[in-house]
């Protein structure tokens, strides 16, 4: 049991959390900003998959991972005008479109990506975003290899976590966008086009997504799987309850995530007597607990999932 | 002149209109999917032909297509309680792995040699039904006490409970239940306790049946029953039932264990019928695709049992069509998903027709 407290591996645990964390907490981020506005994005998932597509074509297309990148965003943003149109125009269950949208999403990632890559795709790696040792700050025991020796992406995922965490709470902007999703009645009397906030933050929560899925390529894999996203986009869900809709609380939330799969990982190569599964389990259910109402309320806003009728 | 959406006095309802509406739809989602044939240079005609033709009009391919409708149906029953009561549950996927784990612990646990070998085969499969599907009750009973006593947010809750659900399987499977070997997975159940095939020369197992009987049930609960009034008048308002006598909170739990019982009763028939094994990533989504049939039957008993073989049909078409043509399957699954979002679109033209002049009000307005 020792080998847990050990120190190497405790530097090497968190290092790896912070790690996975990042595109966690992007999809996170923007989903954020859809549910602040009323609109739950079951869509995610399938969007981190269209933005990791892109980002991996594109990127071996043209060795460029800034231009992967770039494709990314972009194709994340035509997905997500696609849900804007059923979450706002037609007004169908939010469920129900995300649902849906994922399936569709996985099926033309596979079929986009066999039209492009041939039948039986080589396995070409995509030029990847080289790590970053911060100078000065790397070389720092403990906190060093843990925080400034990792990807550009990662200090851009942060500075955005904390961007939108003032932008959601210290703006104008951020307000009418949490008055869209508590009472979007009032917010249109108020003044307010609700449809336009919902769609703006609609494609906001595209962006993230597609960005989680160019980190995901790009910084991480370096190759292009049907599979890659296994469920980080649901993930991203309860990533947003248990930071309890706040970007800021989102950073800690999306670590824990990420330390339960790295332990997970990690575990596995030990082979100690305690079931990594367990600590897998255990953010999923610290998130069943936080919105069960158990133990206070981990209240969402209170129009989620629900359509807005223009009077 | 540009044109206008107006809504629509009263949305349109008639059969003729609907009909027209699906068949729209499902006509639109075929012809986007066949400009995706050509693109690998196939024709769309005969592609669709042969997928038709290997899934319903073959003996082998329709006979797998009722085994993969069964999971279907049952769990698209399931939604059907669950959604018109009010009990947005989107947990079928745990729920139905729950069955699947505990039927499976039951089923090994009546090997040679083990503490139930002296039960007959036929009471073993009958029991490990039902536990399967007693398991799938309480797990997603749960979430609906939740809803009931704390007013939890049942949509989030029941999405992580599938999580929970998916990892305590690769818990046993790696762990507690597996069998030697390099698989995680658990040992084969013995095949006196598989469900009996029931048309020769398929793999069609009699799972099939119970779901049309389940269907039966459902259908006569839903419609005809007082506690299935109660149930719908539940989930289509709350005040308005509790003010007419109903007992709310019990009847969405009620929902809820039935629900659950439908899905554990899915993955113990995919165990029993199917897989003969526990093994990690076995639902195959069918949790969710069966929320899908569910919907484009419009949450009825009939329609749902008609999506759900057509769902499947075109699964099972889609793999054929890969072996013989290389294909890639996928293609159908945009096809699928395509055809619930049209339809889906389509409510627009039920509430709303498009006008070449502005509305009165508006032009009052201007």
């Amino acid at each position: 049991m020792s080998t847990i407290f050990d120190a190497t591996f405790l530097v090497t645990w968190l290092a790896a959390g912070v790690r996975l964390s990042g595109p966690l907490l992007l999809a996170a981020l923007g989903e954020i900003y859809a549910e602040r506005s009323g609109v739950l994005n079951v869509g995610v998932e399938g969007t981190i998959l269209i933005g990791a597509l892109a980002s991996y074509l594109a990127a071996v297309a043209t060795g460029s991972p800034a231009i992967g990148i770039l494709a990314a965003v972009g194709a994340a943003l035509a997905a997500s005008l696609l849900l804007a149109f059923f979450y706002v125009v037609v007004q169908a269950s939010q469920v129900v479109v995300g649902i849906v949208f994922n399936v569709l999403a996985l099926g033309l990632a596979s079929v986009i990506y066999r039209a492009a890559m041939g039948d039986v795709p080589a396995l070409t790696s995509a030029p990847m975003i080289e790590s970053f040792s911060i100078p000065g700050l790397a070389n720092l025991p403990a906190v060093g290899p843990i925080l400034f020796q990792q990807s550009p992406m990662l200090y851009a995922t942060l500075a955005l976590a904390v961007a939108a965490g003032l932008v959601l709470y210290r703006t104008r902007f951020g307000l009418n966008l949490r008055a869209v999703g508590e009472n979007p009645r009032a917010a249109a009397a108020a003044g307010l086009s609700v449809v336009r906030m919902r769609l703006l933050c609609i494609l906001l929560s595209g962006v993230g997504a597609g960005l989680a899925g160019g980190y995901l390529v790009l910084c991480q894999v370096g190759l292009f799987r049907d599979t890659i996203v296994a469920g980080r986009g649901f993930i991203a869900l309860a990533i947003v309850i248990l930071g309890r809709w706040n970007p800021f609380a989102a950073i800690l939330a999306a670590f824990a995530f990420g330390l339960a799969d790295a332990l997970g990982l990690s575990l596995q190569l030990l082979a100690l007597p305690v079931a990594p599964q367990l600590f897998i389990a255990l953010p999923y259910l610290m998130t069943v607990v936080a919105i069960s109402g158990l133990f206070g309320r981990a209240r969402s806003p209170a129009a989620l999932m629900q359509p807005y009728q223009e009077e | 002149m540009t044109p206008y959406l107006v809504r629509r006095l009263t949305p349109l309802d008639s059969r003729l209109a609907l009909a027209a509406l699906y068949a729209g739809a499902i006509v639109a989602a075929v012809a986007a999917g066949g400009s995706m044939f050509a693109l690998f240079g196939a024709n769309p005609v005969t592609a669709y032909l042969s997928l038709i033709e290997n899934a319903f009009f073959d003996l082998r391919g329709f006979g797998y297509t009722l085994v993969q409708a069964t999971p279907l149906i049952l769990v698209a029953l399931g939604a059907i309680v669950a959604w018109r009561s009010g009990f947005m549950y989107l947990g079928f996927d745990g729920a139905m792995i729950v069955g699947s784990t505990t039927a499976t612990a039951f089923a090994l646990g009546a090997g040679p040699g083990l503490p139930l070998d002296m039960l007959p085969s036929t009471i073993v499969v009958a029991l490990a039904v039902l536990v399967g599907a007693m398991a799938g009750a309480l797990w997603s009973a749960i979430v609906a006490v939740l809803q009931v006593r704390t007013g939890g947010n049942t949509v989030l809750i029941s999405l992580m409970t599938n999580y929970i659900a998916i990892v305590l399987v690769q818990f046993l499977v790696s762990g507690p239940m597996r069998a030697v070997g390099d698989q995680p997975q658990t040992s084969l159940i013995d095949r006196a306790f598989w469900l009996p095939i029931i048309i020769e020369g398929t793999r069609t197992h009699a799972g099939i049946l119970i779901a049309l009987v389940m269907a039966a049930v459902i259908f006569v609960l839903m419609e005809k029953s007082a506690v299935g009034y109660e149930l719908v008048a539940a989930g289509l308002n709350q005040k308005a039932a509790r003010y007419g006598g109903v007992d709310v909170g019990r009847r969405v739990v009620q929902a809820g264990l039935v629900a659950g019982a439908l899905a554990g009763l899915a993955g113990a028939i995919t165990i029993l019928g199917v897989q003969h094994r526990l093994l990690d990533g076995l639902s195959q989504g069918a949790g969710f695709i069966g929320i899908v049939a569910a919907l484009l039957g419009r949450l009825t008993v009939p329609g749902s049992v008609v999506a759900s073989l057509l769902y499947s049909g075109l699964t099972v078409g889609a793999d054929a069509m890969q072996r013989h043509t290389g294909l890639p399957s996928a293609l159908v699954q945009v096809v699928q998903a395509l055809i619930v979002l049209f339809v889906l679109a389509a409510e627009i033209a039920r509430t709303h027709r498009i006008a070449l002049r502005a509305p009165s009000a508006a032009k009052a307005r201007a």
